[in-house]
């Protein structure tokens, strides 16, 4: 019985090959690729869940370049113009009305990275290459984040406490990161950005304070800890809201003598720091000039001329 | 300071016509207050045309310096346009004057004596990719998917500039024009070019200082000679029409779409049909028969282009000097304004691929060699032997960065020991972070320019004006020759 069974099988997978060959075989012309690509979907589908070091998903994956799906675009060159110009999910092309399994799955994808950036945590060998200790505001957990904003621009009364023992009090410029709602933003950006805004503040000759990391962040977080420091200027890098073009854009907020009660008008603000964004490097660089320039004027956000 | 209108000059010494135009410039920000700051040139207005002058010449080989100086001095004062308001601009000294003996002096001290950041520019190749974007013909390739050909003929030359997807990608120049056969009493011939004998002789045309000649002769030379450009333009034939060809041939085929003709022959084409000598020879040349039989070579539609009328004749190559040749750099630069203006200095190019990025050895051995190639090429010098052009380096992470600029600081200090300025060009948005990297490990000896975002190849010469609002870099760059594949 057994042996029959075997038998059995061996026949139908060779029989399976041969067919399969065959349809190998006749791969021309854009029928079959799309046969073809419809294969081999899934198993991209499948790779990231192979791929189980939690590092991989921390460190900037490199996001798809834009390729056109279009099997015979008429005008190649015109198309591949219109691709570079846009992150959006132009040239997909489609199967009856609906997008190729393979868009639909890089949606999905890029939608989840969105939802993992949110829920993630910075990754502490980040915080730690930097020398960030870490506070927190009282924000709780992540739901509770992200109902209540307001929670989030106050720290916890241990945090102040750890803030006065080991910062320096009014410091020129004060660095602050935060996760606020993509904790991958940090960890793709900050190596890039922190650095090369340190490099800045150099040639400018500014001093910097004590930087450190606010867990469950909001950007007004800025004005509780101005109180704490009393710093000349304080700049926040702190994770953007995740989207479907990217889920590891970072901002960086800057404002002229913080305290409780400013207003949104104060604040100045580069944003869409990301590989396909406001190059991290430059931003960082940029930073400092904006920094430099608010101490010069004793203002920032709209009252800052740059 | 989100808007800002600077002047710019543009100066046109031809073979036969002299002209110049005063145009304003629009620079607005393009980008979002949220982001880096990024500004282009938004707008383009032509303020002010001159009259078209006859080019005051001494003798057959020698321009007359004050005669122009006088031209321009009247045109300066009519426009109402001080020289001290002129923020930009461009010089250019064309077709055959450029072989004037004084020509090189001349530019130069025009450009001098024109404005703040005004700059001397020569070369054929030039002259054609300024008058193809004066007549338009870089913006309608922009529009379209094939190739666009603009050739500006005048009295000397043509230059012919091919443009795709707004971009130059190939240059040509004829010994075709409308004072290369010149005439005197109606038909008596009073000077052959003897850059075009080769190609008379090749043809079977036989046309001689001293012989009166006859309107149908005639044309047939002129004919010959707009049949022969236009074979050599569209690739028809290339072997004897090439004998017109001066300077460098095309390096490939470059189907053509669409041609425009400029210059004073292109204006030449819509005048009134030639119909006797005295018609022909008004302006004491065979220009007026060139611009005719041109005309008739369209109607006739022998050639597989579609003719279009240009933007500009007699005025593109002026109009494209004054209102075309400023680009604007990056707004995120490293730079040092007490150190600008710097005038033309040669490109190196250091392109890198990904593998030798990924590699410091390979990044240090390419610095090396690119080095070692600008210290051969250039003399040495205490000022700036030569603007470093980076390409290739698509993403870079800080780490990268560091690589970088320490391979090129320590390397530079060590083979331009006595260079007492380095300056950088990037192609991608970097150059202040890469500028900031440099300057911290230089602490000014070199000092550091770096800008970005401007497009150079090798071979060309970059010009760099002074700031405007403190970090909008104007920059000239002439293009002096054309990769194969550009």
């Amino acid at each position: 019985m057994e042996q029959q069974l075997d038998f059995l099988v061996d026949k139908v997978v060779a029989e399976l090959q041969k067919k399969l060959a065959e349809l190998g075989e006749k791969t021309s012309g854009p029928k079959a690729e799309a046969a073809v690509e419809g294969k081999a979907a899934p198993q991209q589908g499948i790779a990231p869940v192979t791929a189980t070091k939690p590092q991989e998903t921390h460190s900037a994956p490199a996001e798809p370049k834009g390729t056109a799906l279009i099997p015979n675009p008429k005008w190649k060159e015109g198309l591949d113009e219109l691709l570079a110009s846009t992150p959006a999910r132009i040239g997909v092309w489609r199967t009856g009305v609906r997008p190729l399994t393979k868009t639909m799955l890089q949606l999905r994808r890029d939608h989840a990275a969105a939802v993992d950036a949110v829920y993630g945590e910075v990754s502490q060998e980040v915080l730690d290459q930097f020398s960030l200790f870490t506070v927190e505001t009282q924000y709780d957990n992540t739901e509770n984040y992200l109902k209540r904003p307001d929670m989030g621009r106050v720290l916890t009364e241990e945090s102040v406490r750890l803030i006065q023992e080991r910062c320096q009090k009014r410091p020129q410029v004060q660095i602050v990161v935060s996760d606020g709602l993509s904790a991958s933003a940090v960890d793709a950006n900050l190596k890039d950005v922190l650095p090369s805004l340190m490099d800045s503040l150099k040639s400018y000759g500014l001093s910097c304070g004590t930087p450190f990391f606010v867990k469950g962040g909001r950007v007004a977080s800025m004005d509780h800890i101005g109180e704490i420091l009393e710093p000349e200027v304080l700049v926040l890098l702190i994770g953007e809201r995740p989207g479907l073009v990217t889920a590891h854009s970072m901002s960086a907020y800057m404002c002229y003598r913080p305290r409780k009660g400013m207003v949104e008008s104060e604040r100045t603000v580069i944003s869409n720091i990301h590989r396909q964004g406001t190059s991290p490097i430059e931003a960082g660089a940029h930073i400092g000039t904006i920094l430099a320039k608010m101490l010069e004027q004793k203002a920032s956000g709209v009252k800052l001329v740059l | 300071m989100d808007e800002q209108w600077i002047q710019s000059v543009g100066i046109d010494v031809g073979t036969s016509t002299t002209k110049m135009i005063v145009s304003r410039l629009r620079l607005g920000r393009m980008s979002s207050t949220f982001s880096l700051p990024r500004y282009q040139i938004v707008e383009r207005q032509l303020l002010y045309a001159s009259q078209v002058h006859s080019t005051p010449l001494l003798g057959f080989d020698e321009i007359d310096a004050e005669g122009i100086g006088a031209i321009l001095q009247a045109e300066y004062e009519k426009a109402q346009i001080s020289l001290s308001s002129i923020k930009s601009g461009a010089v250019i000294i064309t077709g055959e004057t450029a072989s004037k003996k004084n020509a090189q002096h001349i530019v130069h001290l025009l450009a001098e004596r024109s404005g703040d950041f005004v700059v001397a520019t020569a070369g054929a190749d030039l002259e054609g990719v300024l008058a193809g974007k004066g007549a338009g013909a870089e913006k309608r390739s922009q529009a379209l998917q094939g190739t666009v050909v603009n050739v500006d003929i005048g009295g000397g030359t043509a230059n012919a500039a091919y443009f795709q997807r707004g971009r130059a990608i190939a240059t040509v120049t004829f010994h075709v024009g409308g004072r290369l056969i010149r005439l005197e009493r109606e038909d008596v011939v009073t000077y052959v070019s003897p850059n075009i004998q080769e190609w008379l002789k090749a043809k079977g045309l036989h046309i001689a200082v001293g012989q009166r000649v006859g309107l149908a002769e005639l044309t047939e030379v002129a004919t010959q000679m707009a049949r022969s450009m236009l074979d050599y333009l569209t690739g028809k034939e290339r072997h004897v029409s090439g004998l017109l060809v001066t300077g460098p041939h095309l390096r490939g085929e470059f189907p053509v779409e669409e041609l425009t003709v400029s210059g004073g022959v292109g204006q030449l084409m819509t005048g009134p049909p030639v119909r006797s000598m005295a018609d022909v020879s008004r302006y004491g040349d065979f220009g007026p028969l060139l611009g005719y039989v041109l005309q008739q070579e369209r109607e006739r539609g022998s050639y597989p282009v579609r003719w279009l009328d240009p933007e500009q004749t007699v005025r593109a190559t002026v109009i494209g000097a004054g209102m075309q040749s400023t680009e604007i750099s990056g707004s995120t630069v490293h730079i040092k304004p007490e150190l600008l203006p710097i005038k033309n200095i040669p490109i190196l190019k250091l392109e890198f691929t990904e593998e030798q990025l990924a590699d410091p050895a390979r990044i240090h051995q390419e610095v090396a060699a690119i080095y070692q190639l600008g210290e051969r090429l250039f003399d040495k010098t205490t000022g700036i032997p030569f603007a470093l052009a980076i390409s290739g380096v698509g993403y870079c992470s800080y780490a990268l960065l560091q690589t970088i600029a320490q391979e090129l600081a320590d390397q530079y200090r060590h083979y331009f020991a006595e260079s007492r300025t380095m300056v950088v060009i990037c192609e991608t948005d970097m150059a202040k972070a890469l500028g900031q990297g440099l300057a911290l490990r230089c602490k000014g000896e070199p000092e550091i320019i770096c800008i970005d975002q401007v497009r150079v190849e090798y071979g060309d010469y970059i010009d760099l004006g002074e700031p405007i609002s403190g970090t909008i870099i104007p920059v000239v760059v002439k293009t002096l020759a054309f990769d194969e594949k550009a």
